[in-house]
């Protein structure tokens, strides 16, 4: 293998684990340990949830280096469990380059659940935590219908690429409306729990685990980064709700 | 008793879930919706022993951390696969509901207690998991340098 395509392929593995939500020190392990097994003790690697930048030298010659952008980050764990078998295979076994540029594509070709299936997770998320915080069966079913619209508009707005706080704030607002509707029609009862139970699936759970587990690998510019995501997002979906239900006490005084 | 199985069913499913919106596929689905199940379980058992919540949120971020950790060792698989689907559960969504509807209702005392309660929540279930990494990393050094002696 060529230190060109050495960086190369190292790269196309931290990118895909950045952009799959691995946390950084995942990243810059895997890529070092990679360089290593093919026989590169000193590469430098920097990575921050925008950039990857690694540097190789062999020898004498004159150094590599390699930048990487990353736009868009999402969420994919599946890919990141079969790009952390591929990279303890790499160390084991050190396949030779084309037959990794194979693998690493067939994982980055590999497609995300479907839409209808998304969204029947996004629901059940909804329905069992409303049952999980004490909601009725009616709240949880009101629940049920929500989510499935909150999914489809946030793709629809990830698809026109807003930013995370205002998708979340929209969101958060048609939770609230979904659910003053539901309760409005005397389907459903409980409003506070219909809510409590439908933002869950929006709850940014891999922010908050990846910012700790940063925090202590040392990586303090990404946990604090995340750690930041994950309050946005949060107040994001309370400003959201609010403003439906701050409507109705107004008009109704409830 | 039969409330407290049916509840860590419902985290159970709630956690399975959760598991494919994070994309999580096969066994490690399971794997996660048992540690959300063990979580929730932990956090409404000792219900009964201790009535300070923060310090029940505490515990049981430690037994799934600890939980996520021996699994990943186990299946040789990154531990935020298991860990960050498992604790959804414990995301405490409702704290950040009541805070805000206490806000827009004028109970601005009520709503900064609650908001304060929430952050403390969060700030427990961080501690949990920075306590349960960083033991697993010293223990593996430790385990390291004591196999290196033994050569």
């Amino acid at each position: 293998m060529t230190p060109a395509n050495l960086i190369t392929a190292a790269m196309e593995i931290g990118d895909l684990l950045l952009e799959n939500g691995a946390e950084i020190y995942r990243v810059e392990e895997s890529m070092r340990r990679i360089c290593k097994a093919y026989g590169v003790d000193n590469a430098e690697i920097f990575a921050v949830p925008t950039t990857i930048i690694i540097t190789i030298r062999i020898g004498e010659e004159s150094p590599i280096t390699l930048t990487k952008r990353i736009y868009s980050r999402g969420t994919d764990l599946y890919k990141v469990e079969l790009l952390n078998s591929l990279c303890r295979e790499m160390c084991a076994t050190i396949p030779p380059y084309n037959e990794i540029k194979k693998r690493i594509e067939r994982i980055r070709r590999f497609p995300p659940y479907s839409l209808p299936k998304q969204m029947l997770a996004f629901s059940c998320v909804a329905f069992f935590f409303t049952l999980l915080f004490k909601g009725t069966f009616y709240d949880a079913i009101a629940g049920f219908f929500i989510s499935a619209l909150v999914k489809v508009v946030f793709n629809a707005l990830e698809h026109i690429k807003t930013n995370a706080f205002f998708e979340n704030i929209i969101c958060g607002a048609i939770i609230a409306l979904g659910t003053l509707f539901f309760v409005k029609i005397g389907f459903a009862q409980n409003i506070d729990k219909i809510i409590i139970g439908t933002i869950m699936p929006l709850v940014p759970g891999l922010a908050i685990t990846n910012s700790m587990r940063d925090i202590i690998a040392g990586d303090l510019l990404a946990g604090v980064t995340k750690t930041t995501e994950a309050m946005l997002i949060g107040v994001g979906i309370a400003a959201g709700a609010a403003i439906p239900l701050s409507f109705v006490h107004f008009f109704l005084g409830a | 008793m039969a409330d407290m199985i049916l509840q860590c069913f419902y985290a159970f499913c709630a956690t399975v879930a959760f598991g494919v919106v994070f994309n999580i596929r096969g066994r490690a689905l399971v794997i996660a919706g048992i540690g959300g199940a063990l979580g929730w379980g932990f956090y409404i058992g000792l219900a009964n022993l201790m009535g300070n919540d923060v310090i029940r949120y505490f515990i049981a971020t430690l037994a799934v951390a600890l939980y996520s950790e021996l699994m990943a060792r186990k299946f040789k698989a990154p531990t935020t696969i298991y860990l960050a689907a498992a604790l959804i559960p414990l995301v405490p969504g409702g704290g950040i509901y009541y805070t805000m509807e206490n806000f827009i209702k004028g109970n601005i005392d009520q709503a900064l207690a609650t908001g304060l309660h929430t952050l403390a929540i969060a700030g427990a279930i961080a501690m949990g998991i920075i306590i349960v990494s960083s033991s697993i990393r010293i223990w593996l050094d430790i385990r390291r340098e004591i196999r290196k002696s033994r050569l």
